[in-house]
């Protein structure tokens, strides 16, 4: 279990505020940091990491303390059990993939995991290419799996998909998923994308100015308390076409193109490109199975 | 999507399942949930919440004279008809407020629906949403 | 012309240039990464010797080398060094000399390098001095390699540092630049010639190699 209760003075180039996070996470827990730009999520995971030094407080991880103000406690990023996936490249340049693996390992049980890791993340062709020959999403491959060599009790996620393509996003929430299921690590993922969090997160904090204004299930905290569509997923409008007396509006959710009928007082609210939630009665989808799986 | 909003008169559990009877306007609306009020706060009686439904949900009838399962059954006068070639729009007053329903344009004709006229406005239990 | 001049700058430069590497890298280091309020003077003190005239330097170094002084004489009761007139004195006055051709070029190389993989190598546990030696150099191999070119050949062509303290004592501070001099006061053009021609002729060698090997590796870097 994670017991993060920290203050920090926050300056950006105009504005200040204080960051205030109070939480418990449990351990295995996949959460989501959402909130705009500038809202504190990067902060909150380097607090994390121990690249920011928080002004007072409290990070408790397991039984150990990471930091504590009071009791002059401030453990060194080398020292903390984490893995750490960066918003830019972090690979390091001079190594080939493998060597980037091997720099992680410092203790010879991780080399046995190391082969089922670079199994997880499909690296098996890649290692001994340089990471500047690697496209965008192989880099990010090699960065996580880089990240779970050392077998971390957490792992920070710094919108790593961010720049991927729509496959490879998806391709690589699975293989996240999958390895955490495997390792058992606990996750905090920072990201702006909505079907990410309902995919990903079994909890998400919705930061706002250095606060967590809202936090709960993706569900909760994303679906204003409308209770019983329990088939929700948030996609993105991508077309609105007036059919007889109704409207027809195009929905892409995560890669499939779904089409919901609306009335002409919804229709007006929707726009091309807007983020919706699309919810239906439990009762209502049509289940079958598909021939031949 | 229609809005109406009433009060939770009743509510009726088994296992994940949630019952509701809610008080629109006089009127006994039911809703069916996969849900439990354990964990959904405001799935309590007395509480006032929006009861919705698509417009594509919405059934008419007129002068219904067999027993129906539909539990919801509004009275409602018929304010305007919009006519499209498949398919049609009707503009429903009623006190809880105004309510659209959209229906073949074939079933216009052959009830015979005439703006001003008195109908059963319906909808099945199981398509209607509840939100606080 | 005599070798042993020729042989002496080159020692000099050499063990200059090695004493630089292992005090230069860490000072560039901390430079880089400091957020102390004391870095802009310890910067102006690295690079003062761009400025000042050597014999400046020279002058108070011989002054406080000089065993008639506190620190010289403490030096020589302690130590037992004598840092004037002495091959060991000139080696400490070029290592000052010199440092700031090693500290800038490695310290900018370090501050243009991404901070990300700075923290990157700490996330996967591994302390300052790994980071440095795995992670940071061997990615401002460029910056290095002009650090230690320009600290040897800057070690070369020094001569007022070098008179100042060390004189013109044969095969113990008498140092090519220093001989060149003295050839030129003696009229001996010829041997001075000689010597020039020889420091010329590696220097250019010298820098030569650096920019193309730098060439290249900016090229290759531009290819990827």
């Amino acid at each position: 279990m994670i017991r993060v209760s920290v203050n920090k003075m926050l300056k950006a180039q105009d504005s200040e505020f204080n960051l205030q996070i109070d939480c418990t996470i449990q351990s295995g827990e996949i959460i989501g940091l959402y909130g705009d730009s500038g809202a504190g999520k990067t902060s909150f995971l380097r607090i994390m990491a121990g690249l920011m030094t928080p002004d007072s407080g409290k990070v408790l991880v397991g039984g150990n303390r990471w930091f504590d103000r009071k009791g002059r406690v401030n453990l060194k990023t080398s020292k903390r059990s984490i893995g750490y996936v960066f918003q830019e490249n972090a690979l390091f340049p001079n190594m080939s993939v493998r060597r980037n693996l091997l720099f992680a390992v410092d203790e010879t049980h991780q080399m046995e995991s190391l082969d089922r890791i670079v199994e997880l993340t499909q690296l098996e062709r890649l290692l001994e290419r340089m990471p500047n020959s690697l496209s965008g999403g192989q880099q990010q491959r090699v960065a996580l799996a880089r990240a779970m060599v050392r077998e971390p009790q957490v792992l920070l996620l710094d919108e790593p998909l961010s720049a991927l393509d729509h496959n490879m996003r998806s391709s690589m929430q699975d293989i996240i998923l999958k390895s955490q299921r495997e390792l058992g690590f606990t996750c905090i993922l920072v990201t702006h994308d909505m079907s990410e969090i309902f995919k990903m997160c079994h909890r998400v904090f919705s930061l706002r100015e250095g606060n967590i204004v809202k936090r709960g299930t993706p569900y909760e905290v994303f679906s204003e308390n409308r209770s019983g569509g329990k088939f929700s997923f948030t996609g993105e409008v991508i077309d609105i076409v007036k059919e007889d007396v109704i409207y027809i509006v195009t929905v892409l959710i995560g890669s499939q193109i779904t089409k919901v009928v609306a009335d002409e007082s919804e229709a007006s609210n929707f726009a091309k490109g807007d983020r919706v939630l699309v919810s239906s009665k439990a009762f209502n989808p049509i289940i079958q199975k598909i021939p031949g799986t | 999507m229609n809005i109406l909003t009433g009060k939770i008169s009743k509510v009726s559990v088994n296992g994940n399942l949630t019952l509701l009877d809610i008080d629109v306007a006089g009127e006994n609306f039911k809703a069916i949930l996969i849900e439990n009020p354990d964990k959904v706060e405001f799935l309590r009686e007395g509480k006032e919440v929006s009861v919705m439904f698509k417009e594509t949900e919405v059934v008419i009838g007129k002068k219904v004279e067999h027993a129906i399962s539909l539990r919801n059954r509004l009275l409602c006068t018929i304010k305007s008809i919009t006519k499209g070639p498949l398919l049609s729009k009707l503009r429903l007053e009623h006190m809880a407020g105004e309510i659209g329903s959209i229906i073949t344009s074939n079933a216009v004709e052959s009830l015979q629906l005439v703006e001003g006229e008195e109908i059963w406005a319906m909808i099945k239990t199981n398509e209607v949403t509840i939100s606080e | 012309m005599e070798w042993g001049p020729i042989i002496l700058t080159f020692q000099l430069a050499g063990i200059t240039t090695l004493i630089l590497v292992f005090l230069g890298i860490p000072i560039a280091h901390w430079l880089a990464y400091t957020k102390s309020k004391g870095k802009p003077v310890i910067e102006t003190l690295v690079s003062m010797p761009l400025v000042l005239p050597p014999t400046v330097l020279g002058f108070y170094l011989l002054v406080a080398f000089s065993p008639a002084n506190g620190f010289g004489e403490w030096l020589k009761s302690v130590f037992g060094l004598q840092l004037v007139f002495s091959f060991e004195g000139l080696v400490v006055a070029s290592v000052i000399y010199s440092l700031p051709f090693m500290v800038q070029p490695i310290q900018s190389g370090l501050s243009n390098l991404s901070i990300t993989l700075k923290e990157a190598s700490y996330s996967l546990g591994k302390g300052k001095t790994s980071t440095l030696l795995r992670v940071l150099l061997p990615n401002i191999k460029a910056s290095v390699l002009t650090g230690i070119v320009l600290s040897f050949a800057h070690t070369i062509g020094e001569f007022g540092v070098v008179l100042m303290i060390g004189g013109n004592i044969p095969d113990k501070t008498r140092v090519a630049s220093i001989a060149i001099y003295d050839e030129v006061e003696a009229l001996n053009y010829d041997s001075a010639n000689r010597y020039s021609v020889f420091l010329l002729v590696v220097t250019f060698l010298i820098l030569l190699t650096v920019y193309i090997i730098n060439g290249r590796s900016v090229r290759s870097k531009s290819h990827d």
